[in-house]
């Protein structure tokens, strides 16, 4: 499952359906709404093209890694503390290939995937800085 | 032509979004864009610096594919188009 949604998911289940034929090895990555002194955290998505490029992530990361099923879920919409932000489940014959493939999943959404996301507190609301100005490393 | 502006996070906030233009054709993105930012200077100041160039911290697509911002400069928007312009991402 490839998706941006405001539901959470069930990720016992992705975990089942991840175990494809030769699998050794599921890597569960699971971002979660931290407790910084805020109320919530709402995440807002360009969705159309954060789908396409979540999609792409896959796909190379399954080329890359030799992974044999990936699911990429990132949550909108108003999420509280200790919610589930962001859930990368991977499988692959051996545990090297699924821990570098759930690496390089997260570390490409951080580059370049349209999602914001901004806190909610007491003093206020901001929004969390991007860490790539340019995404892709483009210079655009 | 009719084009749509799609701003996101801090700059969908100044200065809203999905906003449909009736523009002429032939128009400079960075221009259209500009136009449209100096109605709220707040918005504009977020994405434009002194000169009226995009900060460099700026992202800019058309229909979905980014464009390096020496591009916008000279690239002509044409009927239907899709502009996004958003900060830096910080999903995950």
């Amino acid at each position: 499952m490839i998706a941006i949604r405001h539901e959470d998911v069930d990720i016992g289940n992705l975990i089942n359906e991840a175990k494809r034929p030769g699998t050794g090895a599921v890597v569960v990555f699971d971002g979660i709404v931290r407790d910084d002194d805020i109320r919530e955290m709402e995440l807002e998505a360009y969705e159309e093209v954060a789908l396409k490029e979540l999609e792409k992530i896959a796909e190379d990361a399954k080329k890359l890694h030799n992974l044999l099923h990936v699911d990429i879920v990132h949550r909108i919409g108003r999420l509280v503390v200790g919610e589930n932000i962001l859930i990368i489940i991977v499988s692959a014959g051996h545990r090297q290939d699924a821990y570098a493939g759930s690496r390089y999943i997260i570390e490409e959404i951080k580059k370049g995937v349209p999602i914001w996301k901004k806190e909610l507190t007491k003093n206020g609301d901001r929004w969390v800085p991007g860490e790539h100005a340019h995404g892709k490393g483009k210079s655009c | 032509m009719t084009v749509k502006v799609r701003f996101f996070a801090r700059f969908r906030e100044l200065l809203g979004t999905d906003i449909l233009l009736e523009k002429k054709s032939g128009m400079v993105l960075a221009t259209l864009v500009r136009e449209l930012a100096e109605k709220k200077m707040d918005g504009y100041e977020a994405i434009f610096d002194e000169k009226g160039n995009f900060r460099e911290f700026v992202i800019v697509m058309r229909n979905g594919k980014r464009l390096e911002l020496s591009e916008t400069m000279t690239v002509k928007v044409a009927d239907g188009d899709e502009i996004a312009v958003f900060p830096p991402v910080a999903g995950g």
